[in-house]
């Protein structure tokens, strides 16, 4: 071991020290938990070579996103090689609860009725069919469902709540409920029997049972598996045959789960399972756990872990990443709500522990509180969503200039008002990146290949030709003064391409002169260049034969030269090929709109979020991110946006909750109501159920995260933090609900302001 | 004399056996009564070249066949013989009908579809294509092993340890099965395993088929036995004795089609039937190092757990036998592959001395190496043995052209089809304007028949260009034409004159495009084919099987076009093939690329649901369950075989192609990685060598 005390503090080298057995790790933000956790995982794989050299044994990393995947393979590899001399990438693997389950059901698919070359639905594909089996049924259910609907809908919007809203709802609704029935591993057929004769007010897990059954005969005629059902089966592998669990177990003596706040019901029974409750580390912040509505993720798993006495509890505290201001705001959150949240139900929304700055002479000191500044917008102004956009974008442009080396982010609550922001930068062209929903890599990636695609399903459309021009070759050879130029070459072709109609005197001229159809006097370089376009659009046109993931791959190779890039065509070309297979009768229109979904980027790509270590905040360029996405991750400066009472709720009766729609009785949630039904039907206590306390149920625990979601946004910045809020939008059309601060603000403003 | 020569891969056995068939046919012995037996056809290939070579002369009646081709001619043969007793209904005066894979997956999919829509097959997730491969992959089990039907369901059951909803299953396949056969020998329809059944069952017990064996054969070679099925080795045995002389041949590594019911162990003991046993082990094709590789992982399989024990001390050292490359992206590792075999060449290495090898071959991965290295200018070709018809142009087109003769008004081919049909038809025809014409198709005549040239405004007539609006009168007129015989015609018989009539003609796509032309001759072929099995006696309206062809097509039940890749595997030219297909083609080369050493598949079995590989062999325990320590050494043994296949086919180099992320993103962690890593560890280096 070269390991040193230097390098550690007190309570990190004591983690890393870990031997055997059990231990729990609540790491507050910023207390180097990644770093930590990487150096236990490396001591542990040198162990493992010292112990028994060729083995195959294996040091397990699970965590919760892809992104955490790649950044823990290579810091170990550095630790192995750097520090330790060992093969790097070997001697330890690095999951997602999806990869670990896909690992497993990989080794042994008839174990679980899935044939070796099984495939994995996407999420996208998954909700096509589920959207697809809703509206199949919902016909026959529409008059059994009414009685849900709220006796206030007016006349005239009922049309539209019947044939419109009520299905969406009810789409996702089924998505919930599937994936729960999934999780708690209950089958359709057994659904069925449990709900032989109970009362009407289960017509909605009837329906919901009447989808499940023909989502998954769906899956079973493609020879598919959804995520869900890729994990369930894992598990179920597992408790299935013991022999191939101990050989796995042997495999992987030690387990180290990262983020274990997000530990969900199916992670812990697998972990549980492949520990042999013997050597396991859990290491996470209660405190963070932000995925947990309408999922079995539950912090309460990793705090009753690190309750267990068996367990030995090793926090860390300590952390050097804010300025003192900064963590005395965080922690006065937890004290606050602990002890006076005005809602009993929340004040043990947070586990007690708090964040304690670093000791004199750390390696990380924290920022110093003089230069540390904490805003909050005033109470008593009120802005509208624009507005705050606009603070929010002058106090940027204020800022940036001052401060080049330093990083900023933007957190939203929302996507949609990320889109919204990034807008307005690129308006006043202020740089930024986006962290929203998921990575642009992907989107440029795909939408590219789609632009292209689109073009070719149309070759005819001389609109679509001069699209291509415009967003896919023009980047790939002119910088942006050359592109902005209203009266330059570029875009004087790009007129003549989309004005000329008749696109085959350009690309197949009949006397193999195109300048006669363009009829413009271009500089040499610029000609040339539009030849080799020409020559570059004819060649995908002759390819327009070839099998989809073929042709994908041409464009590809002629437009990218970036490894991911490459990589991501690789991928989308396989991905569309198994489409094109599930759906003879589709064409390339089709296909294309596959595409722009997938450059919409609502679907999961395994392996491919951020090449290499992920994201890391560049100074000088604005992040706009989810709070969501922003976990992990940390800014010099950091603005909180939206932080009202709407998308941070506290349980109040005055409240309005996005999983309540104004079209359904009583203010119900149906999601919970739903899911209420099923863990009714599952526990075989259906008379246990009412409507009502589920709905209410889903606001505390709604709230909750989304106080935890607030703590992780301010534990985000380092030195400046500003919280702005917003009045909403329904208020300006007449309506009586208007948004306020969220009321944890009421007390954090008085925390900033004693602050002086 | 009955020899037994035994020895792995490389040391010269075959052509032994070959040089021995030569002796015998210049010792005077006539060629008919020479059997050459082998497994598989593919392995017969170096006794067919020797007897076709000029100074062989009077070779030409060599039999060279497979286990079922002689099934098959017996029956034939002698029909009138045994139908009747080997239960074939009203078999007088009907011939038998040998179904191919694909007709017999057809006629199982009717047992298969209903038992789905039962909801019999529910508990498990296999598509339906795979649902009925593996239905037809039991009795084919059955066959080769002799086991009766319910044997088979027995057995799988009885190994079965998980869930009880399998049990059941298995019971549906039964049922399924005898449905099938059942109505096999109703309509006189002989699928793979029948045909087996009914040789091994009947034929071969019957005394005037067994007078005629024993009349005409007096010699036997029989390759590569340990590929043999059960039946296959019994045969064998149960007919050394008569023979005046008998060669069998054992590759004593292989055993690669264990997962089709070989038996290598069944064959090793045939040498007890021989008089003289000759083994050979020194290889006439790896260089040192090798061979020091090849003992490496020889040593590291036999210590079946790469436990602590260390491996022998090699000299030359086995690292010098193999490059490999570690890149975190799937395409990324296919180039570097590439790159180095573009070096090779360039540095005078003959293209066929070097293949790429992968455990599984897509058609995405195909076209990016073949892509690669043809824009290199690098001749290459691949393993093919069907492919889609979808995914050939020239078949789609004439498909499509088909469609257009006989579909009704709103099921009409999409006009992106009609489009790229006729740019694959009408000679320089480009995609522009190909999409220009469509549009004359489906123009003002609301669909009824395809518009005409002539008809649409003269501006558009100008942009699509009178030449090709004239091939297009020229066809359509022709097609039109066809719309009133559909009835009376096979749609073979439509293709055909599709092809002779109007495609094959100056002004055409296919008049000097050879490729198209051979495709379009397989696509007569497959269609005849169809036609024969399912309507031997046609039939009176053909109308509606041209839309069955069709549908059937589109479904990927008869989607494939077969071709015989021979001549094209043997140019000089780089092949590619999953790992399996290159090891059964007995080719060994220079140099090997192992593409994509990280994956699982290297090592996996076909993992089917309703079948089991293992399970189903006559050496396997009826009453044992199969537990993961089974499965595990199973694969582990697999995986010895094929790489000690593989290194001993390989003379000089062997490069490993290494991506952390596979094709699915999916980070890759196979055993045949770990194996590597051990070697590399062992012998001492930790940097990527290239």
């Amino acid at each position: 071991m070269n390991d040193t005390p230097f390098k550690f503090r007190a309570s990190q080298f004591d983690i890393i020290s870990y031997s055997r057995g059990l231990m729990g790790v609540a790491a507050v933000p910023g207390s180097g938990k990644t770093f930590t956790l990487s150096h236990l995982a490396a001591a542990l794989v040198q162990k493992l070579s010292n112990r028994r050299a060729g083995r195959d044994q294996e040091v397990l990393i699970v965590t919760f996103a892809n992104a955490a995947v790649n950044s823990f393979k290579s810091r170990i590899a550095a630790i192995l090689e750097q520090e330790r001399g060992l093969l790097p990438y070997t001697g330890y693997r690095v999951r997602t609860l999806h990869g670990l389950a896909h690992d497993i059901v990989r080794e042994r698919p008839t174990l679980v009725g899935l044939a070796e070359d099984f495939r994995i639905v996407d999420d996208r594909v998954a909700y096509a069919i589920r959207r697809d089996t809703v509206t199949a049924h919902y016909s026959e259910w529409r008059e059994r469902l009414r009685w849900i609907l709220s006796d206030e809908v007016e006349e005239r919007y009922e049309k539209v709540v019947i044939n419109k809203d009520l299905p969406e709802l009810l789409i996702d609704l089924v998505d919930r409920f599937i994936s729960r029935a999934k999780e708690m591993q209950i089958t359709p057929e057994e659904l069925l029997i449990a709900l032989e004769n109970q009362d009407a007010v289960f017509d909605l897990s009837r329906f919901a049972t009447a989808v499940y059954q023909d989502y998954q005969r769906s899956l079973a005629y493609r020879g598919a598996v959804d995520f869900q059902d890729l994990v369930r089966l894992a598990l179920t592998a597992l408790q299935t045959d013991t022999q191939y669990l101990e050989r796995l177990q042997d495999r992987w003596p030690y387990i180290l789960e990262d983020e274990a706040q997000d530990s969900s019901l199916l992670q812990e029974k697998m972990l549980w399972l492949l520990t042999g409750g013997k050597n396991w580390v859990r290491v996470g912040d209660p405190n963070q756990a932000i995925n947990t509505t309408f999922t079995s993720a539950n912090p309460q798993f990793l705090r009753n872990f690190l309750a267990n006495p068996d367990v030995k509890d090793r926090p860390l505290n300590t952390s050097g990443r804010s300025s003192r201001k900064i963590i005395r705001l965080a922690n006065e959150l937890i004290r606050w709500t602990t002890d006076q949240h005005p809602v009993m139900e929340l004040r043990s929304a947070f586990y007690p522990q708090d964040i304690l700055p670093t000791e004199p002479g750390d390696i990380q000191a924290n920022p110093p509180d003089t230069t540390s500044t904490l805003y909050i917008y005033p109470f008593d102004r009120r802005l509208n969503p624009d507005d705050e956009l606009k603070v929010v974008l002058s106090s940027l442009q204020k800022w940036l200039p001052e401060n080049p080396d330093k990083t900023v982010a933007v957190l939203v609550p929302e996507n949609s008002r990320g889109f919204q922001l990034t807008q307005l930068l690129q308006e006043v062209g202020l740089p930024y990146e986006e962290l929203l929903r998921s990575t642009t890599e992907t989107r440029a990636t795909a939408g590219l290949l789609r632009s292209a695609l689109l073009y070719l399903s149309n070759p005819r459309s001389s609109p679509l030709l001069a699209a291509v021009y415009r967003d896919v070759w023009v980047p790939m050879y002119f910088d942006g003064e050359e592109i902005e130029d209203a009266e330059g070459p570029i875009n004087q072709i790009q007129k003549a391409l989309h004005r000329h109609k008749q696109p085959e005197d350009f690309i197949w001229p009949v006397g193999g002169d195109w300048t006669l159809a363009l009829d413009l006097e271009l500089p040499d370089d610029y000609h040339e260049n539009l030849d080799r376009f020409i020559a570059l659009i004819r060649r995908w046109l002759s390819a327009l034969s070839l099998p989809i993931d073929q042709l994908l791959l041409t464009i590809g190779q002629d437009l990218f030269t970036d490894p991911t890039d490459i990589a991501l065509t690789y991928k989308i070309a396989v991905l569309m090929r198994s489409i094109a297979q599930a759906n003879p009768t589709w064409r390339l229109p089709d296909l294309a709109e596959e595409l722009r979904q997938i450059s919409e980027n609502q679907r999961k790509f395994i392996g491919f979020d951020d090449a290499e270590t992920g994201y890391a905040p560049k100074p000088g360029i604005i992040t706009v991110s989810t709070m969501h996405a922003a976990k992990g991750l940390e800014w010099d400066r950091v603005y909180l946006m939206a932080v009202n009472n709407y998308s941070f709720p506290s349980a109040l009766d005055y409240e309005e909750y996005l999983g309540e729609k104004r079209f359904i009785r009583d203010n119900l949630n149906l999601d919970a109501e739903v899911l209420a039904q099923l863990d009714a039907l599952i526990n075989k206590h259906p008379d246990d159920y009412e409507p009502g306390p589920a709905s209410q149920q889903a606001r505390i625990d709604y709230a909750a995260e989304r106080l935890r979601l607030l703590y992780v946004g301010i534990t985000r910045a380092k030195s400046d933090l500003s919280i702005t809020w917003n009045v909403g939008r329904y208020w300006e059309r007449g309506g009586s609900f208007v948004k306020q601060p969220a009321v944890p603000l009421y007390h954090l403003r008085e925390i900033i302001n004693g602050d002086g | 004399m009955r020899q037994f020569l035994e020895g792995p891969a490389g040391t010269g056995k075959t052509t032994y056996a070959v040089e021995h068939l030569h002796r015998l046919l210049q010792e005077g012995v006539r060629p008919e009564s020479i059997l050459v037996l082998v497994p598989q056809r593919t392995l017969g290939r170096p006794y067919q070249l020797a007897t076709v070579k000029p100074d062989w002369p009077d070779a030409a009646g060599v039999e060279v066949v497979t286990f079922g081709g002689l099934a098959r001619r017996g029956i034939q043969l002698f029909w009138p013989e045994i139908a009747t007793t080997a239960g074939f209904t009203d078999a007088e005066g009907h011939e038998p009908i040998f179904l191919t894979i694909e007709t017999a997956q057809y006629y199982m999919a009717r047992f298969v579809d209903r038992a789905v829509e039962q909801a019999l097959f529910d508990s498990i997730n296999v598509a339906r294509p795979r649902l009925i491969a593996q239905a037809l992959d039991n009795l084919s089990k059955a066959a080769i092993n002799e086991f009766s039907l319910d044997d088979v369901a027995l057995r799988l059951s009885r190994a079965w340890s998980g869930h009880s909803s399998r049990l059941a299953i298995y019971q549906t396949w039964l049922e399924v099965a005898r449905e099938f056969r059942q109505y096999c020998l109703d309509n006189h329809l002989l699928d793979f395993s029948l045909q087996l059944d009914v040789f091994s069952d009947h034929l071969l017990h019957n005394p005037v088929y067994q007078t005629y064996l024993n009349q005409t054969y007096h010699h036997l070679i029989a390759d590569n036995i340990e590929e043999n099925f059960p039946v296959t080795l019994d045969f064998i045995e149960s007919h050394l004795p008569p023979l005046e002389s008998a060669l069998l041949v054992m590759d004593s590594d292989a055993g690669y089609r264990v997962f089709l019911g070989a038996e290598p162990l069944q064959a090793a003991q045939l040498q007890a039937s021989c008089d003289d046993h000759t083994t050979w082990d020194s290889s006439h094709i790896q260089s040192k190092p090798l061979q020091s590789l090849s003992t490496a992982l020889d040593a590291i399989f036999t210590d079946d757990d790469l436990s602590d024990t260390p491996l022998p001390e090699l000299d030359p050292s086995p690292l010098e036998a193999f490059a490999y490359d570690f890149r975190t992206f799937y395409p990324q590792m296919l180039n570097w592959a590439c790159d180095e075999a573009i070096q090779l060449i360039e540095s005078g290495v003959e293209p066929r001395q070097i293949v790429m090898l992968a455990p599984y071959l897509n058609d995405s991965l195909r076209f990016t190496v073949m892509n690669r290295l043809q824009t290199a200018g690098i001749p290459v070709v691949s393993h093919r043995p069907s492919r889609a018809i979808r995914d050939e142009p020239a078949a789609r087109a004439m498909l499509t052209l088909m469609a257009l003769v006989n579909q009704p008004a709103d099921q009409l081919p999409p006009a992106p089809d009609t489009a790229d049909a006729l740019v694959q038809v009408i000679a320089n025809l480009d995609p522009i304007r190909g999409r220009l014409l469509a549009d004359v198709v489906y123009g003002a005549t609301g669909r009824s028949e395809m518009g005409s040239f002539d008809a649409i405004q003269q501006a558009m007539q100008s942009r699509i260009t009178y030449v090709v609006g004239e091939r297009y009168e020229q066809l359509r007129t022709w097609l039109m034409e066809q719309r009133e015989t559909v009835a009376q015609t096979p749609p073979d018989h439509f293709l055909r004159r599709l092809f002779g009539d109007v495609l094959s003609q100056p002004g055409f796509g296919f008049h000097t495009h050879l490729d198209a032309g051979t495709v379009a001759a397989q696509m007569v072929e497959s269609a005849q084919q169809f036609r024969r099995v399912l309507y031997p006696d046609g039939t009176d309206d053909w109308s509606s099987v041209w839309v069955e062809y069709r549908t059937l097509v589109s479904e990927g039940l008869l989607a494939a076009l077969h071709e015989e890749s021979w001549h094209k595997e043997e140019a000089n030219a780089v092949f590619i093939a999953p790992a399996y297909t290159y090891l059964m083609r007995n080719r060994p080369v220079e140099y090997q690329f192992w593409l994509d050493v990280g994956s699982s598949a290297w090592s996996e079995r076909l993992d089917q649901p309703i079948t089991h590989p293992y399970v189903l062999r006559r050496s396997y325990d009826r009453d044992k369950v199969w537990l993961d320590e089974d499965e595990f050494q199973a694969e582990w043994t697999m995986l010895r075989k094929l790489i000690l296949g593989l290194t001993r086919r390989c003379g000089k180099q062997l490069y490993l192609a290494i991506a952390d992320l596979g094709e699915q993103g999916f980070e890759q962690r196979g055993p045949l990685l770990r194996v590597f890593q051990q070697v590399l560890r062992s012998y001492g280096t930790t940097g990527a060598s290239a």
